[in-house]
């Protein structure tokens, strides 16, 4: 025994009781249930941890932005959402081989004798249960989430957003507790006889994530799509050339009459358009991703009339933002918000064609909103109502 | 303890009590109770089902020949077999054409047996290159 922290996790008093009790004399046979091996495993686990919260924290900020950050939120770069929320599921996907490694090499805990020392033991016992249910529920709610499947009594969003503030604070409670074998891992570059051991450990980890990744990461990086074997969305070979999350029918939209169908702008000289009327607009293209909050994104050639035109039409005044409505019936979503730094920017765009073509029904047939840096959700279809909002 | 522990273990502790909070505030007045349960679920399907599991697989594997390239292997099969069980069991058809649209379990079928492959491809080679190895380690001027 030392007090490096770096001494096996199963004390003996564990094992000579069950050798008492007539068990095997080792219960946990292969090595590496040690605190070398749970901070070799701990540091990448953790930073996944973090790459998860802070890109789920954009995630956030995109989508209830609030008054203060709504006015504040960039523009630029295009392909900023896409990033995060492609990394953020990428990233979940790799938690899966961290977080089992992690919690196997650890396991042995579970059963130390005697179960609760003192009150500090069993608060440390506590924050631990806290946190390994908070990453694996956080890990299983969003696999299962993004194969659209929602098998739980609650709605995910909220969960998923209080439980991941509640995860980072386990994770960084947990680093703090653990602080002195960290520190011993860094400094302990000693005799270490499981060495082989461990590194082969760490190989086989790294071969599962890099499997996971290359299975799963095509449905965002381009490159991959070929080998995207296992993942909810393959973006290429999809209608238009780009996948759908709602259908028309799903929205509650049927067929849209290109000859009666108005978009009507309201604002201080309000205006209705018809299909043929917004055409003879001066049309602009935008080459500009569609990224999903699921993790699939995929870059797409949108044309049609640019959202500041239509509100320079009505009379807007500089500066205004704007308010989208749709014509679905059902789903959330029927309305988005386009703060004034979107609505100025030139590649912000009422959508008529997709890839060349007139959009499908699916894609939001007559018109729909396409904006750079932002949540799919917020790319408005079947677009009925612009409002000069303030 | 140092100062810098301390902080770190009181942001994390401030950060748990928000999450809490978020929990409260922020969903309808049955939620937490789901989640506290749905938290315990996670942990026991842990510790009381896939724990066991794997440690009985593991208890075999170490007795065996090749044991660190089978333990990488069974890993990664392990993983990829968990992340595709989402898409296999979900009830229902996909909501529209452009979802789950690939043929998952010939996939699933075929990342085994390229990992499968791999590791025997790995294994071949370090056995030949130790035959290899041999003579010279026994050789003169060693």
């Amino acid at each position: 025994m030392n007090d490096t922290g770096l001494t096996r996790f199963s004390p003996p008093r564990w094992s000579r009781r069950l050798r008492r009790a007539g068990a095997p004399t080792n219960w946990f046979p292969t090595r590496l249930h040690d605190p070398r091996t749970a901070v070799a495993v701990g540091r990448w686990l953790g930073a996944g941890v973090l790459v998860c919260f802070l890109t789920g924290l954009v995630s956030h900020g995109l989508q209830s932005p609030g008054d203060w950050l709504a006015t504040r939120l960039p523009t630029r770069p295009v392909w900023g959402y896409r990033l995060t929320q492609g990394l953020h599921v990428i990233t979940g996907f790799a938690l899966v081989p961290l977080l089992l490694v992690k919690l196997w090499v650890v396991y042995p805990r579970l059963f130390v004798l005697p179960p609760v020392r003192s009150l500090r033991h069993a608060l440390e016992r506590f924050s631990v249960a806290v946190l390994v249910g908070a990453a694996l529920l956080q890990v299983f709610l969003g696999l299962v989430n993004i194969v659209q499947w929602y098998p739980w009594p609650f709605s995910f969003r909220p969960v998923h957003w209080a439980l991941a503030w509640v995860l980072l604070g386990a994770t960084l409670l947990h680093v703090a507790v653990q602080a002195p074998a960290i520190a011993a891992y860094w400094r302990g570059k000693g005799r270490d006889p499981d060495g082989p051991e461990r590194r082969s450990l760490l190989l086989g980890l790294g071969a599962a994530v890099g499997t996971v990744t290359l299975v799963t990461a095509g449905q965002t990086v381009a490159p991959l799509r070929r080998v995207t074997l296992l993942a909810p969305r393959r973006p290429d070979g999809s209608a238009q050339g780009l996948p759908i999350n709602r259908t028309a029918a799903e929205a509650g939209v049927r067929e849209v009459s290109p000859e009666t169908w108005r978009l009507r702008l309201a604002g201080p000289r309000a205006h209705e358009l018809s299909l043929a009327e917004l055409r003879r607009l001066p049309q602009h293209g935008a080459r500009l991703p569609i990224a999903c909050v699921e993790g699939w994104s995929a870059t797409a050639d949108w044309s049609g009339v640019r959202v500041r035109d239509l509100l320079e039409l009505v009379g807007a005044p500089p500066g205004a933002s704007a308010r989208v409505v749709s014509l679905q019936r059902r789903g959330g979503y029927r309305v988005s918000e386009l703060p004034p730094q979107f609505v100025r920017d030139p590649l912000t765009l009422l959508a008529l064609r997709l890839n060349g073509q007139v959009l499908s029904l699916d894609h939001g047939f007559p018109a729909r909103i396409i904006a750079p840096n932002r949540p799919g959700v917020l790319q408005t279809k079947w677009v009925t109502t612009i409002e000069v909002s303030a | 303890m140092t100062p810098l522990r301390w902080t770190l273990g009181l942001l994390g502790v401030a950060a748990m009590l928000a999450g809490a909070r978020l929990l409260v505030a922020g969903t309808p007045p049955g939620t937490p109770l789901d989640v506290a349960l749905w938290l315990a679920g996670a942990v026991m399907a842990h510790d009381l089902l896939l724990a066991p599991l794997v440690l009985l697989v593991g208890a075999v594997v170490w007795r065996l020949p090749e044991r660190r390239a089978l333990r990488g292997a069974l890993l990664t099969i392990g993983c990829v077999a968990l992340i595709t069980l989402p898409i296999l069991l979900r009830p229902g058809p996909p909501r529209n054409a452009t979802v789950l649209r690939l043929d998952y379990p010939l996939n699933l079928l075929g990342v085994v047996a390229a990992v499968l492959l791999a590791a025997s491809a790995l294994v071949g080679v370090r056995r030949a290159r130790r035959r290899g190895d041999a003579p010279n380690a026994t050789g003169p001027g060693t």
